[in-house]
């Protein structure tokens, strides 16, 4: 049971990553391949703050929630004006420094020794976890909200336009660059929160926890689910990450002398479901929101 | 005097396009002629300020533009519709035409209207996506989008690109109209020499970058572009 709630709060974050990434990419069009740099870095902000310098956890949130949105602000500023491979070559660098800062710099985060233990904001006894993961989940509603308000709002067409034509929304009276640097700055430190949020969740924080799969597993979510759909980031990690790693991995009743399959079978499902998405749906599960379902412009 | 443009350059990274421009629109049809590559949609992006000029000057109703960022324009009276790209496939008919929201929502719906009066095929179309108009239908809608601004002067690339010649009349009876109907500036680049005299108070044509003519369109002699087309 702990461990169930520990996967479907884990399944919250990876949620929440790949509904930011629908901001980024699905309706702004900047290919972020740097999450697990923002991730990691609210993780380990709130690790050594609360760790080594001795900060709660709710005082070294809001400093992580800060430096995070700080970091996002001046990488934004450096990178969003690039196109669009040099943006993804840019934040994937941007992810791979934070990984090795955490590794370099022993004095902070105690290299590959690892950085621990951070324990839970509150302790509600049993119903500690069960109220960290209901916390989790109002988050990752409210981003949700945010999205679909998004898609029907004034702010949300101009968005699509610019990710439709950034030059000629620009020549239509708009600042494309600010709009894109202040969503860009917002959706990365929440990024950073979901780290920060990651880290009692993982106790003892390790630099192998900053590998780009972390980043991969998001992409591949919201592709699968539908880039563009605002439900997409969501059921893509309901079927990568619930379906597969929960599901099948754990919880498939089969006979012991079977087991050992069972990784492997799920790899060749995965990549099955891969290609087969790709190949009949290639805008996602959920395709795209024609503009008949947003709304009407006030 | 309207737009001021004095000893402009302007191009590409390192490359220089176009050296040493002057000229000055007035209210008008001001025609930019020349052949391809030489320049017409250097000089309309520069002018509509998606190009950094390299030296020289730019004054839109005696305010220096030079340095401005292009989403400044719009609000100072210039609308700005490109040869390529001109609408937002994505977005709906009727969410191309109210993007741009520099009008109040009562002279927005007022506006539309007009807009709608002017292109009737749009209005049964204002829910279709922008990227499934015809190529046609797309230009009446970059057009249409356009007069959304309530411009004082409009800078148009090659609005005839890919239409058929039938089409292309309607479409610069259109424009003759919103020039003299709303006392709108026009400056059109063209390569379709012959439909834009027609229309055109004053012809500017360039050759490599270069201003090679510069005259009223009643005293235009198209032997002299032609040399400019043979360069
Ligand atoms: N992005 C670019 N980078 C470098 N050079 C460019 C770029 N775009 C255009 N040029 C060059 O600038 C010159 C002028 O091009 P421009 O597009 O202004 O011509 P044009 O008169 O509009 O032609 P057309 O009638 O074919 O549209 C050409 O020599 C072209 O090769
Ligand atoms: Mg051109």
């Amino acid at each position: 049971m702990a461990y169930l709630i520990f996967s479907i709060t884990l399944m919250l974050v990876y949620i929440g990553l790949a509904q930011l990434l629908h901001i980024q990419f699905g309706m702004l069009g900047i290919p972020n391949f740097g999450i697990v740099g923002f991730w990691g870095l609210g993780m380990y902000s709130v690790g050594v703050l609360n760790v080594q310098w001795d900060f709660s956890f709710i005082p070294a949130l809001i400093l992580t929630l800060l430096l995070v949105a700080l970091v996002a602000n001046g990488l934004g500023r450096l990178i969003l004006k690039l196109e669009g491979q040099a943006m993804l070559c840019a934040t994937l660098a941007f992810s791979a420094i934070v990984a090795l800062l955490v590794i370099t710099e022993k004095w902070l985060t105690e290299g590959v020794v690892g950085l621990g233990t951070i324990k839970y904001p509150f302790d509600a006894g049993a119903m500690t976890e069960p109220l960290y993961f209901l916390i989790l989940l109002l988050i990752v509603v409210g981003i949700q909200l945010f999205i679909n308000k998004l898609h029907v709002s004034r702010l949300g067409t101009l968005i699509f336009s610019i990710r439709d034509n950034e030059e000629l929304a620009a020549s239509l009276g708009k600042d494309t660059v600010k709009i894109k640097l202040e969503l860009f700055t917002l959706t990365c430190a929440l990024m950073g929160l979901l780290g920060a949020l990651s880290a009692p969740l993982n106790q003892f924080l390790t630099p192998n926890m900053l590998v780009p799969s972390v980043t991969f597993a998001v992409w591949i979510a919201l592709i699968l689910g539908g880039k563009e759909h605002s439900m997409g980031a969501v059921l893509g990690v309901f079927i990568t990450f619930g379906l597969f790693d929960l599901l099948i991995e754990s919880y498939l009743p089969v006979a012991p002398e079977y087991a050992v399959m069972v990784p492997n079978f799920k790899l060749f499902l995965y990549g099955a479901v891969l290609v087969a998405v790709l190949m009949y749906r290639p805008r996602g599960v959920l395709g795209h929101s024609a503009a008949g379902a947003r709304q009407e412009l006030p | 005097m309207m737009l001021n443009v004095n000893g402009l350059s302007s191009g590409y990274g390192d490359v220089t396009v176009l050296e040493d421009i002057t000229f000055c629109v007035e209210s008008e049809i001001f025609t930019v002629l020349g052949a391809n590559g030489a320049g017409k949609t250097t000089l309309l992006k520069t002018l509509a300020k998606l190009l950094p000029v390299k030296s020289g000057t730019v004054e839109w109703r005696g305010e220096t533009i030079t340095d401005m960022p292009p989403y400044e324009l719009p609000s100072r009276g210039m609308a700005y519709v490109p040869q390529e790209g001109n609408v937002f496939p994505d977005l709906s008919v009727a969410e191309n035409l109210s993007i741009g929201g520099l009008l109040d929502l009562p002279s927005r719906e007022e506006r539309l209207s007009e807009v709608y009066e002017l292109f009737p095929r749009l209005v049964d179309r204002s829910e279709q996506l922008a990227g499934s108009l015809s190529g046609g239908e797309g230009q009446m809608l970059a057009v249409g989008r356009a007069l959304m601004q309530r411009p004082e002067i409009i800078l148009f690339d090659e609005p005839s690109a890919g239409l058929s010649p039938q089409f292309v009349d309607t479409l610069f009876q259109k424009i003759l109209e919103i020039r003299e109907k709303q006392n709108v500036t026009i400056v059109l680049a063209e390569q379709n020499a012959v439909k834009a005299l027609e229309i055109a108070d004053r012809v500017l044509v360039l050759s490599l970058g270069k201003i090679h003519l510069l005259e009223d369109a009643r005293d235009f002699d198209k032997n002299r572009l032609m040399e400019a087309y043979h360069i």
